[in-house]
């Protein structure tokens, strides 16, 4: 049995999955899992660097990273690529103006090599704003439909009143354990 | 790495399961939540429960043997299991005290290694300067490639780790990438060359995905729950005007996420609490905003003066521009140059009000806890940002 092997029956025995949160600055990515694991959001400021958070959920270890979006710090993103079972990819739904920009990250992150594995969830956050895009045009604007790579899926939420994020998650594990922990 | 992780793995899979009661203690791997203590004490606080069961039942048959008829056996019986019992307590104790000395062990390791690689791309870094471009470039190259790996190494001992010791390895990472930007820039101005090393480092440290291949094209559009935005409902802010005073009232903006864009020589004045608030191509404009319930966004703002509350204000691409500022979290700026602080001194009649509307704390203001991202080097503070000092800080606001 190589390493690699006895690395993967540790993970299932475990059932842990790394998550990788990243998304535009200011997209609400500290918030969703600040608000996701029941803290206050009233506190948070803009990342510089990365938050780690483990937590339990319906029996899985998720082990999520969050990642500072400022463009100073994107460049940064590939040393956190490795090992990631599924991507979640945040949007700020009422910044119409970098919709592009956050379009053409997105796209750069899925001709990553060592992301081919994972899973896509794509929250549009900030559904509570009434000038909020919805779900159907995030996805329209991130051509999400060209995505042959991944798994994928596109869930509006908000992390202010904590709406979806529950749904968006369940998704997720759902998928990856599907792909990872079915026996051999 | 990997036989960190697996190591880490075996460990805490037959360490943390309690010899007597077989039953896994809850966080099975500890370390790893932000909030748990440490393993070795989840894994000796469940075992203690035991000790304390285990003499309950053997004094509660002691107590029904002592009068018995055949009492001489049962006391033997007794000694037996007390003997017995005692021999379990120990051989108990042992494993503890053995677990928590893996567990030392690990972090031992962990640390070790951490340091001594941090101090080999720290001493790398230092002999950057003086040496010729080409020795340069390589040393640079060296230490992009070992900063990389060390990041891995930290990825790779989460599971083991304690919050603190984390936190200290990140701090430590996030340093040495900041003094890595900074000897690129002074041993390598000017040329593209970041980018390019940066992508091969990546490239080198990179491993075989441990990972099955997805199944291509499937694109489920889950029938999970939507809640849409409102349809395509008008944008609340004013765009394209010149030499304009405007304002918009309370009951115009609240919750609102408000959008002002290509105004110049204008005065704007928002008299209430919107839920965000953009700006994006101002220009020698003097913008008041009552408390924003999140964050305000500011891009391409030049020869502006700006007051503002809100949670978080994030400032990009501006230059020239006073911020009379309240934040309860803190400021940031981005490519920007000559941007100074204040806090507010704005107010208008009903802004208490709006401020227990936005849910800010009108008692918590971290104006001068400005986060330049452009310069990430401890210690110097960044040349992009000033505090405006307090004679020169504007006091009285028109109307
Ligand atoms: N109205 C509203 N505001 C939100 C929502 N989610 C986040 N915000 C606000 O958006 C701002 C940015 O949120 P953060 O969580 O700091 O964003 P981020 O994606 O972590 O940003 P970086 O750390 O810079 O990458 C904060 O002021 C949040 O309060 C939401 O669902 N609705
Ligand atoms: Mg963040």
């Amino acid at each position: 049995m190589g390493l690699l092997t006895i690395l993967k029956k540790m993970k299932q025995k475990e059932r842990e999955m790394r998550l990788l949160m990243l998304g535009l600055d200011n997209a609400g990515k500290t918030t969703i899992l600040k608000k996701f694991n029941g803290e206050d959001v009233s506190t948070i400021s803009p990342t510089l660097g990365f938050n780690i958070k483990t937590l339990e959920h319906r029996g899985f270890k998720l082990n999520i990273w969050d990642v500072g979006g400022q463009k100073s710090l994107r460049s940064y993103w590939r040393n956190y690529f490795e090992s990631t079972d599924g991507l979640v990819w945040v949007v700020d739904s009422a910044d119409r103006l970098r919709l592009g920009d956050c379009r053409q990250e997105l796209s750069a992150l899925l001709l990553e090599e060592r992301l081919a594995g994972a899973t896509l969830l794509v929250f549009a956050n900030k559904q509570d704003l009434p000038g909020a895009l919805s779900k159907e045009a995030i996805r329209e604007a991130l051509a999400l439909d060209d995505i042959k790579s991944h798994h994928w899926c596109i869930i509006g939420c908000s992390a202010v009143t904590g709406d979806n994020l529950l749904a968006g998650v369940d998704w997720l594990t759902d998928d990856i354990a599907a792909r990872i922990f079915t026996a051999d | 790495m990997y036989f960190i992780g697996i190591f880490c793995s075996l460990a805490a899979w037959y360490l943390f399961i309690c010899s007597k009661c077989k039953v896994q203690p809850q966080n099975s791997r500890g370390q790893c939540d932000n909030k748990t203590v440490c393993k070795s004490d989840v894994h000796t606080s469940a075992c203690r429960r035991h000790p304390t069961n285990m003499d309950a039942v053997v004094d509660a048959s002691a107590e029904n043997a002592v009068h018995g008829e055949d009492g001489a056996a049962k006391l033997q019986d007794r000694l037996q299991r007390r003997h017995q019992a005692r021999i379990e307590d120990t051989e108990r104790r042992k494993e503890a005290k053995q677990s928590q000395s893996v567990a030392e062990e690990k972090i031992g390791y962990f640390s070790s290694t951490f340091n001594s690689e941090r101090a080999s791309i720290a001493e790398l870094l230092s002999t950057c300067s003086g040496a010729d471009r080409a020795a340069a470039t390589q040393k640079l190259e060296d230490a992009t490639v070992k900063t990389a790996q060390l990041q891995k190494f930290v990825n790779d001992s989460v599971c083991f780790l304690t919050q603190y010791e984390l936190r200290q390895a990140q701090d430590a990472l996030q340093k040495l990438q900041a003094s890595l930007a900074e000897t690129r820039e002074e041993a390598l101005p000017k040329k593209k060359f970041a980018f390019r090393s940066r992508t091969k480092a990546a490239e080198k440290v990179s491993k075989q995905a441990t990972d099955s291949p997805p199944d291509v094209g499937r694109s489920p559009d889950s029938g999970i729950t939507k809640t849409d935005g409102a349809p395509a409902s008008q944008q609340c802010g004013f765009s394209y005007m010149n030499n304009a005073f405007l304002t918009k009232t309370a009951e115009e903006i609240l919750n609102q996420d408000v959008l002002l864009t290509h105004l110049t020589n204008c005065k704007v004045r928002l008299f209430g609490s919107p839920s965000t608030l953009h700006l994006k191509h101002i220009d020698s404009c003097e913008i008041l905003c009552g408390p924003v319930s999140t964050s305000v966004f500011v891009d391409n703002c030049r020869n502006s003066i700006l007051a503002v509350a809100c949670q978080q204000l994030r400032t990009h691409n501006t230059t020239d521009t006073q911020v009379y500022l309240h934040v309860t979290s803190r400021a940031i700026i981005e490519d920007c140059k000559g941007v100074s602080f204040a806090p507010l001194s704005w107010s208008y009649p009903t802004m208490q009000e709006d401020f227990s509307v936005s849910g800010l704390d009108p008692g918590r203001n971290n104006w001068n806890q400005v986060d330049d991202f452009n310069w990430l080097a401890a210690g110097t503070p960044s040349p992009n940002w000033t505090v405006i000092p307090e004679e020169d800080r504007k006091t009285t606001w028109d109307p």
